[in-house]
């Protein structure tokens, strides 16, 4: 066993409420600068929809990810020969109308145009040329189902559905969308670290954080096309890529990254998980029904004392360990296996998990009485707008059986919650639906608690990052004693 | 005593003396042999008979040696003041001035002198010049030099093929290089056999020098042939006047269309923007229903 820790985060749909500030916050803080003008490290999509960069989920255009034959796992986009090909010219990348062209306004001509009939406005200008442009796409174009029969209509998700289905969901009665926030999923098997040509990419050894290494970049932007979330971006102003650091200077300080500390919906978790790292390469080379659930089995238990003994032996501190321990990651993962990793068949092994929302039950009519209860009770879970395969070929794996088991267990909460607090439905039946769900009464409080009632504390669990001890992993703090102070990173330029 | 341990005293001294300037005069006269090969002798001989330039020998009696020693340094300068040998030899040369030798130094230009004058006194210098037959040449000389300009036979000190550079009226393919002039003339240009002989044993331009300085072309295998072909060349007259590179461009667009039109078809299903596409598509599905 090789025990390791990762920071992992949960995203709990039903709350999204798609306001993008956790996209902006984000922004602010790390992709102002010009050449990251284009890039949304965090970004809230609409499903259904084509999302940021359009179709980013089609791996047959975009080739991101890995794929196994006969347990054999490659990247799809690239290999150690093709590398050498591809080196100066890698196809398979969005364009840059793929993500959009980024524009600002030309403020000045509010207050410089001549006078004429009309109110002057501001046009649009290109961030990138500087001239003129007509916007054609943003990042977030099709928000709330703006231009469906573009984009909603053409997610790649709803090619597992039949003709039938598809139609259904785009019927104006059974209309359904909801949001999808993505940042990067700090991979346990990252394509984009096995792409780079440079070995430029790295998981941080302490927390899993996946990082570039700016001097070692050289822009082949192999990484982009080898990660299937479409989460590296190029830099085209310093020629070097880029992407989602999960605020590593802020947890290093004991804060919650931008995107998690801004989220007005608090739909986000975020906390310490200890995993072995021995089995990655058996679990990502699995067949695909069973990559959730080996996923899930690689992250351990610190309550076990046998594994908090092999992490403290791998150079993981107690407080690490300890904070493995409240992590809310863990127990909506693990004990409540109610959030699901994001496209699981692209055997990354994504360490982010989503609380898959629940969508509107369709409702009946009774003569001039809308009903929105059916006996039936789990019944609907497949009765909601969005058909469960469509969910499933997001967050199943392209298999219903867990999608199912998250929805049945969040919504047996519900009920139970319903008879508590509303009275308006039988205990016993919500007690009957606990069971079948899979789910105690206290459990089903503990999941309310921390989706309803959840703290600041609560909902970020920051281990202490040790940063004194994580650099032990690559360097001998002692080598430069009696030298100059501690060392220079780079060397002082001045004087002589 | 004094004497005989003062001597033993300074003994070893005497001989390395003597040894390090006689060596060092025969190492100023090995300078002064090589350099007259490179630089002189495409022109001069030594006992050889005129080529461009005059024959050198006895040339220290003909005329004194401050004024030689003057004209090698500058000859043109020497026309240029209107000195009146300086002029005669320039009708001789039927107006071909003696170009100013990179590192003709003052002490350089004396060394030469004194080997002229010693050489001079040989019965047969070893600047007699090429000393190529005279039989008349043959249609195989020719052909000969043919190949041996298109660098089909290789040059047997391993300089470069002519045609590298140069090219003639008559040349294969797309005839030969434009970087050097065109030597379908060359024959006549340089005054027959016996000069253009001597100019391809020691080419003396800035460019030719150093390329054959290392590699000199042999008198009956190599020059006896590549004058017949110039020999032919400059009676046939005529210059290549072939559009050779415009045809080469031309053909070589050809190939490069070619080329990406099989790239085009070979990576018909690369990668092309996804959004536009879907935008298009969804277009013509909405416009078809419409209409």
């Amino acid at each position: 066993m090789d025990v390791r820790a990762q920071m992992s985060m949960v995203f709990h749909l039903d709350k999204c409420i798609g306001c993008h500030t956790c996209s902006i916050a984000c922004k602010n803080i790390w992709t102002d600068r010009k050449g990251t003008d284009y890039m949304w490290w965090n970004n809230v999509e609409t499903k259904p929809g084509t999302g940021y960069p359009t179709a980013w989920e089609d791996q047959d255009k975009y080739h991101g990810g890995w794929e196994c034959e006969d347990g054999n796992l490659r990247l799809r986009s690239t290999s150690k020969t093709q590398t050498v090909f591809n080196i100066f010219h890698n196809p398979h990348q969005p364009s840059m109308d793929d993500y959009y062209e980024p524009w600002t306004y030309d403020y000045q001509h509010l207050f410089n145009a001549p006078e004429g009939p009309d109110q002057p406005t501001a046009v649009p200008i290109s961030m990138v040329t500087g001239d003129l442009i007509q916007i054609k796409a943003g990042p977030n174009w099709d928000d709330d189902l703006g231009g469906s029969p573009v984009y909603a209509e053409n997610d790649p998700n709803l090619a597992q559905l039949n003709p039938d289905q598809r139609a259904q969901m785009f019927a104006v009665e059974r209309l359904m969308f909801f949001y999808l926030p993505r940042i990067c999923n700090h991979c346990l098997n990252p394509g984009c670290v096995a792409a780079c040509p440079s070995g430029a990419l790295h998981k941080r050894g302490e927390d899993g954080i996946v990082l570039v290494d700016q001097k070692r970049c050289r822009g082949w932007r192999a990484c982009i096309a080898a990660c299937p979330y479409k989460k590296m971006y190029y830099n085209w102003q310093t020629g070097k890529s880029e992407k989602c650091i999960l605020c590593f200077p802020r947890l290093e300080t004991g804060q919650a990254p931008a995107c998690f500390h801004s989220c007005v919906g608090r739909i986000r978790y975020l906390g310490v998980v200890l995993y072995d790292a021995e089995r990655i390469r058996e679990v990502a080379g699995l067949p695909q029904d069973e990559l959730i659930e080996a996923q899930r089995s690689l992250i351990l238990d610190p309550h076990d004392p046998a594994i908090a003994r092999a992490a403290q032996q791998n150079g993981i501190h107690d407080a690490v360990v300890e904070s493995a321990r409240n992590s809310p990651t863990y127990r909506f993962v693990k004990d409540w296996k109610i959030a699901l990793p994001l496209h699981a068949e692209h055997r990354t092994l994504p360490m982010l998990f989503y609380v898959p929302p629940m969508a509107p039950v369709m409702a009946q009519k009774n003569g001039s009485a809308v009903e929105n209860v059916s006996d039936d009770l789990f019944h609907d879970i497949d009765e909601a707008r969005a058909p469960i395969e469509y969910m499933a070929a997001m967050f199943g794996a392209g298999h219903a059986g867990k999608v199912r088991y998250a929805l049945r267990k969040q919504k047996a909460v519900r009920w139970y919650r319903r008879a508590l607090t509303v009275g308006d439905v039988n205990m016993a039946t919500a007690e009957r639906m606990l069971r079948e769900a899979d789910c105690s009464p206290a459990e089903a409080e503990a999941i309310y608690k921390l989706t309803s009632l959840c703290t600041f504390e609560e909902r970020f669990v920051i281990p202490p990052m040790h940063r004194e001890q994580a650099i032990e992993m690559l360097a001998d703090p002692m080598a430069h004693k009696q030298g100059v102070g501690f060392g220079f990173i780079e060397g002082p330029r001045r004087g002589l | 005593m004094n004497i005989k341990r003062r001597l033993h005293r300074i003994g070893p001294v005497f001989p390395i003396a003597i040894i390090l300037a006689a060596a060092s005069m025969a190492l100023q006269a090995q300078d002064a042999v090589d350099f007259f090969r490179e630089n002189c002798t495409s022109c001069h001989t030594i006992g050889g008979g005129r080529l461009t330039g005059p024959d050198l020998k006895n040339v220290t009696q003909r005329k004194d040696r401050a004024w030689l020693v003057q004209f090698l340094q500058s000859p043109q300068a020497m026309i240029d003041k209107g000195d009146g040998y300086a002029l005669k030899l320039k009708q001789e040369a039927r107006d071909v001035v003696m170009p100013t030798i990179n590192g003709m130094s003052l002490a350089r230009a004396e060394l030469l002198l004194s080997m002229i004058e010693t050489e001079s006194k040989l019965p047969k210098s070893q600047f007699v010049g090429l000393q190529i037959s005279d039989r008349p040449f043959t249609e195989q000389d020719v052909e000969l030099g043919k190949a041996l300009f298109m660098g089909h036979k290789k040059l047997a000190n391993g300089g470069p093929p002519c045609v590298t550079c140069h090219t003639f009226n008559g040349a294969e393919g797309f005839g030969g290089g434009r970087l050097g002039p065109d030597l379908s003339k060359a024959y006549e240009r340089l005054q027959g056999r016996k000069a253009m002989g001597a100019w391809l044993y020691a080419p003396a331009t800035p460019t030719m020098n150093p390329t054959f300085k290392k590699a000199a072309l042999k008198a009956d295998e190599e020059i006896l042939p590549l004058l017949a072909l110039f020999e032919s060349t400059a009676r046939a007259g005529g210059e290549d006047d072939r559009t050779g590179m415009a045809g080469f461009f031309a053909a070589g667009f050809v190939v490069a269309v070619l080329c990406l039109g099989l790239f085009a078809v070979i990576w018909k299903a690369r990668f092309r923007g996804v959004r536009d596409t879907l935008v298009e598509l969804s277009a013509r599905k909405v416009l078809g229903g419409r209409s």
